[in-house]
């Protein structure tokens, strides 16, 4: 019997619990040349703002250990566009789309969610309160009451799930995610990119025109874990994992710490069928040992007493 | 769909060029018959540590055996590498990528300009132009390096029946100065109708580019950036565009017209 991989997030199902990270698939169309985009569970579009966006002078990437360093700038369409003519292209695949947006003040979440409300085929919205590019973001990451308002004021306004992503950033993450629990968010994803710098040993100057940027990659799973696994024991509402997954094994340790889905991000760009492999993968490991469905590794982490 | 493929080659050679230059052949690789000159593909550097691919213009492609050759210079980890893998090893490579170069008419002189670790897509090019019955005779190959050196494989190109220009900065080897001076000169003897093509260093295509404009000469170069993803989806391999905005390089490019670019 082949093991059942679908989950169920805020009353929505998936088909899988391999969505791909917001900002590592853009609109979906490229990867869309590497396989058939109704594979995965989910697609998370590139965060979407209410102007155009050119991003950050480049270099806005550099390689780190076991993982890369960016600054992009939060570099999108815009939400006009992104509703004319990257979202269609979505339409013929069978897989849950899931919107990020970001903004500089409260009401661009709010403005933004509300412009959605009639796209259908924008699943959920998840809402980008932790780029640390970008300055504003990082003030509804970092302060409880903020996200709460925000989460709520967005809720008033979208009638599907609302996803708050979660910044790594911040002194106690258990704390910002009860806050967005409070103000109505239908799930949490966490984590995003953690601050970090690289610089030119030659020229003295960061490997980044924004002097600083987001670690991701392997090199961020252990701090990911440790996350998830906290937010777990906090929160009621289902978690989102994300951080660092290469391999079928990293989708099962955020499952045993308290994930009921993931997202892959910066593997994706070295390797773009990893979605594909995992789940593989993933069912032979659940066959292996005679487990119908993954939905039920969440949380199951033993601790040490 | 599906028009880019990822999957495991084996080495099936590594040729040391010298001087830290060096010439891999990867087969079987499946899309080998849709590779177009320009192209390029992207290599997972098996046990070095660096996390992202390296990108490598495709060299040359052998459609019976499904191989492809690269060359590259050692410069960095990657390449460093990339220098010491062994025949046999299994490597997994994500391709074929980007834009290629488009042909010229018939009527046209079709100048190439390689500097440097440039010239692979620019044998490639000429090698499918011969084959495509463009006569060899109206292809100028000009290769231009530091040194003697820096000029791998001229052997091969000579074997195409272009005509090739060697140039070597320090006089070394064929006319001694620029590459970009050796073209100016012959573009200065008037060859008729030109099309230009150039890979290589930024400040070479720079002057390539201002020549085209100032000539009115049609013509693409071909970029290089680090490209983390290769496929268009990181954003970070990004250039800016006359017109305003960015490029990527990997997906848009790396083969663009000329002036399209800031270089």
């Amino acid at each position: 019997m082949t093991p059942d991989l679908s989950v169920e997030i805020a009353g929505t199902k998936f088909n899988n619990p391999i969505l791909t990270a917001s900002g590592t698939c853009g609109y979906g169309e490229e990867l869309a040349d590497v396989f058939n985009l109704s594979e995965l569970g989910g697609i998370v579009t590139k965060t979407i703002t209410l102007m155009p966006r050119a991003g950050h002078p480049p270099p806005r990437i550099a390689e780190a250990s076991a993982g890369m360093l960016n600054a992009i700038g939060l570099a999108n369409v815009g939400v006009d566009r992104f509703i004319e003519e990257k979202l269609p292209f979505l339409e013929k695949y069978d897989t849950r789309v899931v919107v990020n947006i970001a903004g500089w003040r409260m009401k661009d979440y709010v403005d933004l969610a509300a412009r959605l409300t009639d796209c259908q085929r924008a699943d959920m919205v998840e809402l980008n309160f932790s780029c640390p590019n970008v300055e504003m973001g990082m003030e509804i990451a970092t302060n409880a009451a903020l996200a709460e308002k925000a989460v709520a004021a967005v809720k008033k306004v979208f009638p599907r799930p609302v996803i708050a992503k979660l910044s790594p950033n911040v002194t106690d993450i258990a704390e910002i995610a009860r806050a967005c629990e409070a103000g109505g968010a239908d799930a949490l994803s966490l984590i995003n990119t953690l601050v970090g710098m690289a610089v030119d040993i030659e020229t003295y100057y960061p490997r980044l025109t924004n002097n600083t940027g987001g670690l991701s990659g392997p090199a961020i799973k252990p701090v990911a874990l440790a996350m998830v696994h906290k937010v777990y024991q906090a929160v009621e509402i289902p978690i989102i994992g994300i951080g660092g997954i290469a391999d079928y094994g990293d989708v099962i340790e955020f499952f045993l710490c308290g994930a009921a889905a993931v997202q892959i991000g910066t593997s994706l760009f070295v390797e773009p069928t990893a979605p594909i492999k995992i789940m593989k993968d993933l069912k032979k490991y659940l066959s292996e040992r005679g487990l119908r469905n993954i939905r039920e590794l969440t949380g199951q982490v033993r601790t040490y007493q | 769909m599906s028009g880019i493929v990822e999957e495991y080659t084996m080495v099936i050679r590594v040729f040391d060029l010298k001087r830290g230059y060096f010439r891999l052949t990867l087969a079987p690789f499946s899309k080998v018959r849709s590779i177009r000159p320009g192209q390029f593909i992207h290599v997972k550097v098996p046990n070095c540590g660096v996390y992202f691919r390296r990108a490598f213009s495709v060299y040359d492609v052998d459609r019976q055996n499904r191989s492809i050759d690269i060359v590259f210079k050692v410069l960095g980890r990657g390449t460093a590498a990339l220098a010491r893998v062994c025949r046999g090893e299994s490597m997994n490579i994500l391709g074929p990528l980007g834009s290629g170069f488009t042909m010229p008419s018939r009527r046209e002189t079709a100048v190439l300009v390689a500097g440097g670790i440039g010239m692979p897509p620019m044998y490639l090019l000429a090698r499918c132009l011969v084959e495509k019955g463009f006569n060899p005779e109206k292809i100028l190959f000009f290769y231009g390096g530091n040194e003697r050196g820096d000029l791998v494989d001229l052997a091969r190109i000579r074997k195409l029946g272009t005509k090739v220009i060697p140039a070597t900065v320090d006089g070394s080897y064929g006319f001694k100065g620029m590459v970009t001076d050796a073209v100016a000169e012959a573009l200065a003897a008037g060859p008729g109708r030109v099309r230009m093509y150039a890979c290589g260093p930024e400040p070479m295509l720079r002057t390539i580019d201002e020549m085209a404009k100032l000539k009115e000469i049609p013509g693409q170069v071909s970029l290089e950036a680090p490209m983390p993803c290769g496929i268009g989806i990181c954003l970070g391999c990004i250039k800016p565009l006359r017109e305003g905005g960015y490029t990527r390089v990997c997906r848009d490019g790396p083969v663009y017209e000329m002036g399209k670019v800031i270089i």
